[in-house]
């Protein structure tokens, strides 16, 4: 009987510790996410080669976006300023930074990433998400983490070495970025009223139809053509900023010369760029307040408002902006769309349809640490 | 004996006709590769972008170009009564590059040579009121207006200074009618070995000043209005030309 015993008990750990050897040796599983689709009107989007879209690296980057161990002290995560229930804002002006103070930015939303500028920050620093991935976790302000101690950390846990080799291989900083921005390409909202209207599935009330047409439109008097302009900057369907070249980035008039932020040209040098700053979307803006890069407004209606009659002129401010005029009598001190606040409401109504709860609920792109995944 | 002389014939006749498949499949086809080279200029030079260094055509004052971009579509060549038209041709040309240059090549077209190109200068009136991005055309680009009226075909902004005040212009030209046809003779000297390399200048001066002339101060937008549309569109179909 013992004999048997001991037989059995053998056989049991050389199964065991073959399965190990073999889970271990094994290439990454990489499987590709299946039912992966989006909206046609987005338009084409490229995954890179070297990344595609699979299912173990949607789970590492999700388990990674949350995890406050990507940061030096262990209290901070990507999801600290990118909150999902709004659109992953953070609701501030700017984040505290770790120094004391605030960030020199506001959280930007992550939606839609896969479509829109191919330059990441607002300035546009970061030419692709796995370049951008990296660069908070070792800001000394915001994460401040040592990407090599990182990888120490990282596998000294037996769930993430799993996570990894499923998804890649080796732990790396290299896979550490490309599974966090995995998880940010899944980042897909395409379920608002907006979309289902796009899709004949939803009708838009009056005032939001209305809102959507001075939305599509560049005011002009000589034809009678009211619009809010908003589609000069910000695509009509993705409500973007542009993809190609630098299209993405616009100076919407916030300052004068004199304190005019460096923006865009911090990154490419050209003077023409000074105070240019990346064009956001407006998915969801209902609940992305504070707006601008810095956060300076705090609703829509004061942003409304801005575009109507606070327009700070610069040398570089958007032509498209600088001459859009609801008004027939343009004297040179009137800058601004000059529309009337029922035209203004209705652009803030149609804002509204944007709002993406499905989005801002899915449970597969929420806290995998909370409750079971 | 006889099954034989069957197998026989059967194999001379199969090795024939393979033999016969494979000597006029590697026939060469004859194609040519032509490339269209676009400069951009201002009245001879090199387009400057950002700088006060033009003179307004049709008044006072100096202006500036931030930017100059337009749609070239429905590209074909030709050899004789033989055309090759390029599939799904939609081409944004823009020029904000170091040499201030855009080049279209296209590949294996099935001519022995290449006597004539043609295009537009804007989109055809199908694909300008469809969302369907093909090309260069994307419907969630910087060059859509809305679903109403389609593409800008050809895009100007710049400013103009008079004195010390500085003021924007804005040349948006659209509309299905304004998409303008244009072909050429290709120069006899630019095909080498089944390779064209053809070089055209864009002349930006030709939007401005042409069978209407501009002054930027009495007409600093143009979007909507028809017919101040269908004046820029008649000057900009004189724009590009083979440079010889």
């Amino acid at each position: 009987m013992f004999r048997v015993l001991l037989s059995l008990t053998a056989a049991a750990l050389v199964f065991v510790a073959a399965w190990v050897v073999w889970d271990r040796a094994r290439g990454p599983t990489a499987t590709p996410i299946a039912d992966f689709s989006a909206p046609f009107v987005f338009g084409r989007f490229s995954v890179p080669a070297d990344n595609p879209l699979t299912q173990e690296a949607f789970a590492l980057g999700r388990h990674l976006f949350y995890d406050p161990i990507l940061s030096g002290n262990n209290t901070v995560s990507c999801a600290s300023c990118h909150l999902q229930a709004l659109a992953f804002t953070d609701g501030r002006a700017k984040s505290p930074a770790l120094s004391g103070g605030v960030l020199e930015f506001s959280s930007m939303s992550l939606a839609n990433l896969l479509w829109g500028q191919e330059r990441f920050f607002w300035d546009g620093r970061a030419t692709s998400l796995e370049e951008q991935a990296l660069i908070p976790i070792q800001h000394p302000d915001e994460m401040d983490q040592d990407i090599d101690a990182l990888m120490v950390e990282l596998r000294a846990s037996i769930k993430y070495r799993r996570m990894f080799r499923r998804a890649y291989g080796d732990v790396t900083a290299e896979n550490t970025a490309k599974a966090l921005a995995t998880f940010m390409r899944m980042l897909i909202s395409s379920d608002s009223k907006y979309d289902r209207y796009l899709r004949g599935k939803a009708r838009l009330t009056a005032q939001e139809e209305h809102g959507r047409k001075l939305f599509m439109a560049h005011p002009d008097t000589k034809v009678s053509l009211r619009g809010g302009n908003c589609i000069d900057c910000h695509s009509q369907f993705l409500t973007s900023g542009f993809r190609d070249a630098l299209d993405g980035f616009s100076n919407n008039g916030l300052d004068p010369d004199g304190t005019l932020p460096d923006g865009l040209m911090a990154v490419t040098g050209n003077s023409a760029h000074k105070g240019f700053f990346k064009v956001p979307t407006l998915r969801n803006i209902a609940v992305t307040a504070p707006y601008m890069h810095d956060g300076r407004f705090k609703t829509l209606e004061e942003v409304m408002d801005h575009y109507n009659d606070g327009i700070v002129v610069s040398d570089t401010l958007s032509p498209l902006i600088l001459e859009a005029d609801n008004a027939p009598d343009n004297g040179p001190d009137t800058i601004g769309l000059r529309m009337t606040p029922e035209e203004m409401a209705a652009i803030i109504a149609f804002l509204h349809t944007l709002t993406d709860e499905v989005f801002l609920t899915n449970p597969q792109l929420s806290n995998p640490f909370d409750g079971d995944t | 004996m006889r099954l034989s002389h069957v197998t026989l014939g059967i194999s001379t006749a199969a090795i024939l006709i393979s033999a016969g498949w494979f000597t006029l499949r590697a026939l060469p086809e004859k194609s040519t590769s032509i490339t269209l080279t676009f400069h951009a200029e201002m009245g001879g030079a090199p387009l400057v972008y950002d700088q006060f260094v033009y003179d307004n055509p049709g008044g006072p004052g100096t202006f500036r170009v931030r930017d100059f971009r337009f749609y070239l579509s429905n590209l074909s060549v030709a050899k004789g009564a033989e055309t090759y038209s390029e599939a799904d041709s939609y081409h944004l040309l823009r020029f904000d590059n170091a040499d201030r240059s855009h080049s279209i090549t296209l590949t294996d077209v099935p001519l022995q040579s290449v006597e004539t190109v043609g295009f537009l200068i804007g989109v055809d009136p199908e694909a300008n009121s469809s969302i369907q991005p093909r090309g260069d055309l994307d419907p969630n680009s910087q060059m859509a207006w809305n679903w109403e009226v389609g593409y800008k075909f050809v895009v100007f902004e710049g400013a103009l200074r008079i004195g010390e005040t500085v003021s924007p212009v804005v040349y948006h030209v659209g509309f299905s009618e304004n998409a303008r046809q244009q072909s050429f003779a290709i120069p006899s000297d630019s095909q080498v070995d089944g390779d064209v390399q053809v070089d055209l200048t864009v002349d930006l001066a030709k939007l401005f000043n042409g069978a209407t002339r501009i002054d930027m101060e009495t007409l600093p937008s143009v979007k909507f209005d028809r017919t101040d549309a269908k004046d820029l569109a008649d000057n900009y179909a004189d724009m590009i030309a083979p440079k010889f």
